[in-house]
């Protein structure tokens, strides 16, 4: 079998993926921590790119890389800027969660299909089917829109009552005006 | 002259440019990358965008917080409602088909989509701009010299 | 025509060789250079012109079509942000009172102060 030299580019976005999240875990200040995530989201999704995921890739960078990042600061100025080193004794129980789900993840990892395998689960049911009859039931070019607005229009209803229910508790917790008005009324 | 001078000229000079593209994202949906979901938030980070740099007060302005509360029942209201309207034409909930006679090309389909993507687009925006407005609002104001 | 695609290739190859060198002089800079200002300026070179020439080359290889229509603006774009955000990054460090590193206003060392030697 002849070696894809593209594979190279997903283990170099993988490995700084990697860097990029211990980094995350071992600062201590909240802002580098909060911009390293938006990195962390903007590798994710020249990530995606490279796998030709294009859609999420897209609403990867735009949500994660970009919106995210602002809300993440917005909240960050409201607590303080370095985080409270964790005790010892949380440190063990984290670390005992961590290796158990990690040694459940290495144990599927015998389950996973190969990547691109033409057999596996995610292209052998539904989706061929989806990318088969969207020229004739839909008609609309772009299969990921004909999946996610037409066949799953129920799911992405319920995305949308969820963003909707999300914001709504927002605005019933915090409030849309803000701390000075508020102090100016009194 | 302001210190920000330049941050003000090229903010307006680019926010209308994103949110013509946050536009062209949602109706270009059908063709290429992109959806309502994406839509929203590039138009709502246009607004943040004018919020950072012209301040929060002048943002409330342009998009006023009872606009923001309009628009994000007025999304989940359209998605449903267009739902609504396929039950009343006598088809399944959500069956774009019988929005437009036109079967073959299923133009339905399209008007369908494109009303729905308009539903996720008008919620995410909002609710986006609404956990802004929430956040920054309540944040202290810093001083020049903490950054 | 042969000629013409043949001079086409080999402009946009060393566009994007020249665009390719900017970006990994601005990558080393950011590593290598002393104090924020300079690194700055580094990073400046990277996201400014290296990228704007690695897009002029991706639209010479895209001739004329739509697909370069649209990295025109992603090259009109980028001309504007960057050079924004550097400037914008600077503003904030210099009104936040960081000094940039001048070398003949230093102190001396301690290590170099206990020798008697006038500075």
């Amino acid at each position: 079998m002849e070696f894809d030299w593209t594979q190279l580019l997903d283990y170099a976005l993988m490995a700084m993926l990697l860097a990029v999240g211990i980094a995350i875990v071992r600062l201590r200040n909240l802002f580098a921590a909060v911009m390293l995530m938006g990195v962390y989201s903007l590798l994710s999704a020249a990530w995606f790119v490279s796998l030709d995921a294009v859609d999420v890739a897209f609403t990867e960078a735009a949500v994660g890389a970009g919106i995210s990042t602002v809300l993440m600061l917005a909240a960050m100025l409201l607590t303080a800027r370095e985080a409270e080193p964790v005790k010892a004794a949380r440190h063990w129980a984290a670390l005992v969660v961590v290796s158990v789900a990690g040694a459940a993840l290495f144990y599927a990892v015998g389950d996973m299909p190969v990547y691109g395998d033409p057999n596996s689960p995610a292209n052998s049911y539904v989706g061929m089917d989806y990318i088969t009859s969207t020229p004739n039931e839909i008609a609309v070019p772009n299969v990921v829109t004909a999946v996610l607005a037409s066949y799953r229009g129920f799911d992405t209803f319920g995305e949308t009552v969820v963003i909707f229910a999300a914001g709504l508790g927002v605005m019933l917790l915090l409030g849309l005006r803000g701390l000075k008005k508020k102090e100016e009324q009194k | 002259m302001n210190p920000h001078l330049v941050l003000r000229v090229v903010a307006k000079l680019l926010i209308p440019l994103i949110v013509v593209f946050g536009l062209y994202v949602h109706f270009h949906g059908d063709y290429s990358p992109g959806g309502g979901f994406q839509a929203g938030v590039i138009v709502a980070s246009a607004v943040i965008l004018y919020s950072l740099i012209f301040g929060l007060d002048s943002a409330k302005r342009a998009v006023p917080t009872w606009f923001v509360k309009f628009l994000a029942a007025f999304g989940v209201l359209l998605y449903g409602g267009t739902g609504v309207a396929t039950w009343l034409l006598g088809a399944n909930y959500l069956d774009y088909d019988v929005l437009h006679p036109d079967l073959s090309h299923h133009t339905g389909q399209h008007i369908g989509i494109i009303l729905v993507e308009l539903g996720v687009l008008s919620t995410v925006f909002a609710v986006m701009m609404a956990i802004f407005y929430a956040f920054a609002g309540r944040a202290p104001d810093i001083p020049e010299g903490e950054w | 025509m042969e000629i013409l695609l043949l001079i086409r290739d080999i402009a946009s190859i060393a566009l994007m060789a020249v665009g390719i060198i900017f970006v990994l002089a601005g990558a080393i800079g950011v590593v290598r250079l002393p104090d924020f200002y300079t690194r700055m300026h580094a990073a400046g070179v990277t996201d400014t012109l290296g990228a704007e020439l690695i897009v002029f080359s991706l639209i010479l290889q895209a001739g004329f079509t739509l697909l370069a229509a649209k990295l025109l603006l992603v090259g009109f774009i980028l001309f504007l942000t960057s050079p924004t955000a550097t400037h914008a990054v600077a503003n904030a460090a210099h009104r936040a009172g960081l000094n940039p590193l001048l070398s003949r206003h230093q102190p001396p060392h301690p290590r170099d102060a206990g020798n008697g030697e006038a500075p």
